[in-house]
């Protein structure tokens, strides 16, 4: 049986794409090959698909798809929500801290650390006498005296605000 | 579901631990060498006079301390106050109206501490000393008047 062209021009772009059954692909072909005008329909569709399709191809060749799907993913990251923990743990990579060479820079930064404090640490400042005691005493207004009680070591400094106020001294 | 990390790998991973461990290290280095330098003062206002005789039972010590110098009868305490003191970074008490004491800690060794005292009033400096302490030990100041009394200033560091 012959199918009417009007019926099978429909299948003929589908089957362009690849897109048909094998049912459908065998109707096609039965008819493309007794049917002179649809055989000429289908190369000019095919035609006018090749021409459309070659620069499509070359400007998807020349698209940085990576680039493009990094940015895509960065943007599913963002909008998930992640507890601190786990922003943490992704940080720093927690998986890879039992390798030993994870811990290199920190032992070479904890050396060097210590190798800059510790003689800062031991370096001699001039040693304070231990005995207790005034450096320097001054007052611009007042008289001063220093007492030192050495049996209840203690060190008395008196400011003497006038006769009136000097205090009773036993 | 699995949070991943975004590229890098493991050098990054050792770039950012170096970085946190040494910050980590440098933090702990400067609160324990800020922890170990403080000393602790303890800052006794007190008001010495001879009007009645009464003894504040915290200025037993004081008393007996001072007996020997001054007579006077009744010893009462206006303030207590303990301050940490951290190397040149002075602290200021107000001790009785319009007079203040500033006192900074100088340096500290294994035994001893210096300080530098200095005593305002109305922001005219009427004492400017600098003394060292041992433990317990306690340096006292007095001599400006306030009300019918003389006050008294005891200073006193634990470390």
């Amino acid at each position: 049986m012959k199918h009417p062209c009007s019926s099978v021009s429909e299948l003929v772009e589908k089957y362009l794409d690849q897109e048909v059954t094998d049912q459908e692909k065998v109707l096609v072909e039965t008819h493309l090959f007794d049917c002179s005008s649809c055989r000429d329909a289908m190369k000019s569709m095919e035609e006018l698909s090749t021409v459309m399709k070659v620069p499509l191809y070359e400007i998807a060749r020349e698209e940085d798809f990576d680039r493009v799907w990094l940015k895509v993913k960065r943007e599913i990251r963002s909008e998930e929500k992640h507890s601190w923990w786990e922003v943490f743990r992704s940080w720093f990579g927690f998986a890879t801290l039992h390798q030993k060479r994870v811990w290199i820079p920190t032992v070479a930064a904890a050396l060097v650390l210590i190798l800059v404090t510790v003689p800062l640490l031991l370096k001699k400042s001039p040693s304070l006498p231990v005995e207790f005691g005034v450096e320097y005493v001054e007052s611009k207004t007042n008289n001063v005296m220093v007492y030192e009680v050495e049996e209840s070591k203690v060190t008395v400094i008196w400011l003497f605000e006038g006769p009136e106020a000097e205090p009773t001294t036993s | 579901m699995a949070f991943r990390r975004s590229g890098g790998g493991t050098n990054n991973v050792m770039k950012r631990f170096a970085s946190f461990s040494t910050f980590l290290l440098i933090l702990i280095f400067l609160s324990a060498s800020t922890v170990f330098a403080q000393v602790q003062t303890r800052v006794r206002v007190i008001q010495a006079s001879n009007a009645g005789s009464t003894i504040d039972p915290s200025l037993r010590d004081v008393h007996d301390q001072l007996g020997s110098l001054f007579s006077f009868t009744s010893y009462r305490l206006l303030k207590d106050e303990t301050v940490s003191l951290s190397p040149n970074r002075p602290v200021a008490i107000p001790t009785h109206p319009g007079t203040a004491l500033e006192i900074e800690l100088i340096r500290k060794q294994k035994d001893v501490a210096e300080f530098k005292v200095k005593i305002k009033r109305e922001k005219a400096e009427i004492l400017n000393t600098q003394v060292r302490l041992s433990p317990g030990r306690t340096v006292v100041i007095g001599g400006p008047k306030h009300g019918e009394g003389t006050i008294i200033l005891a200073i006193t560091a634990r470390f």
